[in-house]
């Protein structure tokens, strides 16, 4: 076994000490400032694991799943501001709209397997993208997304002193998404989804239905990410265009990759760490002392896709299986060796 | 009939533009199998060493300089995509989705270093005067960018034509493109013919990045965006592989935008993806492609 016997024990304590924090004295994690670049790193890691079930567990290299975080994110957002529903109500719509959305584009571009299945959900993702940046009915606020009505949602994830409220609903949902996970991927289902990865025809010759399975697969992801996209929609205060961005699956697959896919815990480390660096690296920049590099290398430094893309280049080509893999090498590597 | 003569050339001249970038992502794809998302930055290189080369030349360049400017470009941006295939792509040989994976990590580098040294803004691209006149075709005043890109794009379906057809480097890139494994077996060298494919892809998109930044008025590390994610739909509707479907597809694609944009504003895009996807449940291996054993 691979697995270190602590590790279900650790990521108890992990959680408890997380989920704590907040209110244990005089801590990093008491201040809203990390508060708040946590929670949207929660989000990120959950998101991470929901194309982590996509790409690593099931084999589909999606670019378009952005398309059914911000279906999450609209969603609740205009059906709040425009008073029909109670935020609660609104997430659990928002959820059953993308994941009816994921179920059309699903069954159309399924039709296609690999690389032009990539390519197709790109497509649908952009147009996506699109209309929700031309405002039709003056429903999406076009360029400049909408602001969330602040007076609509319940009061305890309102104002600077509650951003712990926010940090929590975060930290939640990516448990909730991890458990969801979890249980789909050591169900029968998530057995299936291994084998149209590793060997779709055999599959097919056992008799069972490929494309519902890969749908089936597509749609948990979709809803998934409405989820994540509706505790968004708190942390940010508004919904954006840029949620919709195809760079935003760029950025899911750049975390998974670079956590390492199939392991669940990789995908949302990976997903953690890269939002944090991304925020952090933007404040590093504005520091006097970076400005003191010639402009040649700083300019492209203070990038964040700089470092990230060549960091990502580099897994790809040597280190495949990012973190978790590099991890499990090593213990692979230190079991065999008590063993001899 | 004058604004639809006006939009239907329009259109052409979008789709030329569509069709440089396409040309070379689908020959790539056919034969290599990669799905090449480095293909925007070999359009973004090509467009910032042609917008160079121009303005050594001042603020307003001769048609035979603007020509050179854009020649300059394509050749740069087919060097660059010469190396990242020899540095990274061969690398990761039948790896299809590493592969992949690979380009994406080259299109954030790329557009990091170019946004790095040059800020994203759009700068002035230096182009000849006549670009801003205008043609009288039937009665429809046609700016005369669009003829640059319409011709450059029939000359390059052309010279792609010629170059499959009658030499022996064509012959070796059909044969790939039907089945890459069988001249393998036949002792032929296919690696040759995969580093022309990058040459000449990238050699097509940097002479499109030059030409895009006349048509979105100036360069920016920006501007491939949108370009390549039309390339991608233009491949899956003409048939991967076939330059012949990019053609037909990306003209078709221009010009259903245009009017679809005229007749109900802003629809454009969304009018495209419905057309890509009634074409997957209808023909999901394109217009021109073949079906995969």
């Amino acid at each position: 076994m691979l697995r270190w016997k602590y590790s279900r024990p650790l990521l108890g304590v992990v959680m408890a000490l997380l989920a704590l924090a907040p209110v244990l004295g005089n801590n990093p994690l008491s201040r809203p400032g990390l508060q708040q670049t946590m929670a949207v790193a929660f989000i990120w890691g959950g998101l991470a694991l929901t194309y982590d079930l996509l790409f690593g567990f099931t084999g589909l290299l999606s670019f378009g799943h952005a398309l059914y975080f911000a279906t999450g994110v609209y969603v609740t957002c205009i059906l709040i501001n425009h008073e029909v529903v109670s935020w609660w109500l609104a997430s659990l719509i928002a959820i059953a709209v993308s994941a009816l959305l994921a179920l059309l584009v699903g069954a159309a571009s399924l039709r296609t397997t690999g690389i032009t299945f990539a390519m197709v959900t790109l497509a649908f993702g952009e147009a996506g993208h699109v209309i929700l940046e031309r405002n039709f009915f003056d429903l999406t606020g076009g360029e400049n997304g909408i602001a969330l009505n602040a007076n609509l949602i319940p009061q305890f994830w309102i104002s600077v002193v509650n951003t712990k409220y926010i940090y929590w609903t975060a930290l939640a949902a990516m448990a909730l998404t991890y458990a969801v996970i979890w249980w789909v991927t050591e169900s029968s289902a998530g057995r299936v989804f291994a084998a149209l990865r590793d060997n779709e025809l055999r599959v097919q010759v056992l008799g069972l239905n490929t494309q519902r399975f890969k749908l089936l697969a597509f749609v948990i992801s979709a809803a998934l990410a409405a989820l994540l996209g509706d505790v968004m929609l708190l942390a940010a205060g508004s919904a954006a265009p840029r949620f919709a961005d195809a760079g935003v699956t760029i950025s899911l697959l750049l975390m998974v990759v670079l956590g390492g896919a199939v392991t669940r815990w990789g995908a949302v480390i990976g997903g953690i760490i890269y939002s944090v660096a991304t925020t952090r690296m933007q404040d590093l920049t504005q520091q006097d002392s970076f400005k003191t590099i010639p402009k040649w290398i700083g300019g492209p430094i203070s990038e964040p896709a700089f470092v990230l893309g060549l960091l990502f280049i580099f897994v790809v080509m040597f280190a495949p299986g990012g973190l978790s893999g590099a991890y499990y090498k090593l213990r692979l590597r230190a079991i065999t060796k008590k063993s001899q | 009939m004058e604004a639809f003569i006006l939009i239907g050339i329009t259109g052409i001249g979008l789709g030329a533009l569509y069709f440089l970038i396409a040309s070379g992502l689908s020959l790539i794809y056919g034969l290599m199998g990669v799905l090449n998302f480095a293909h925007g930055s070999f359009l973004t290189v090509g467009a910032f060493v042609g917008f160079w080369v121009a303005s050594k030349m001042g603020f307003e360049t001769t048609i035979p300089e603007f020509l050179l400017a854009m020649i300059i470009g394509g050749l740069a941006a087919g060097l660059f995509a010469l190396l990242i295939e020899q540095l990274l792509i061969t690398r990761l040989y039948e790896r299809h989705i590493d592969q992949a994976l690979v380009t994406v990590g080259v299109s954030l580098v790329v557009g990091a270093v170019l946004g790095g040294w040059f800020g994203n803004d759009l700068r002035m691209f230096p182009t000849p005067m006549w670009f801003l006149t205008a043609i009288d075709i039937g009665g429809a005043q046609i700016p005369a960018d669009r003829v640059i890109y319409i011709s450059t794009a029939i000359l390059l379906l052309i010279g792609n034509w010629a170059l499959l057809k009658f030499t022996r480097i064509g012959l070796i890139i059909r044969a790939g493109v039907e089945n890459r494994h069988m001249v393998d077996a036949l002792g032929i060298n296919v690696r040759k013919a995969f580093s022309t494919v990058f040459f000449l892809g990238g050699f097509a998109a940097g002479v499109g990045g030059v030409l895009v930044s006349v048509y979105s008025n100036g360069v920016s590390p920006l501007i491939a965006g949108s370009y390549l994610i039309y390339g991608f739909i233009v491949v899956v509707i003409g048939g991967m592989g076939s330059v012949p479907g990019s053609f037909l597809a990306a003209m078709l694609i221009g010009i259903i935008k245009q009017f679809a944009n005229y007749y109900a504003t802003g629809l454009g895009d969304f009018v495209v993806v419905i057309l890509l996807a009634v074409v997957l449940l209808i023909r999901p291996q394109g217009l021109l492609g073949k079906v995969r054993a």
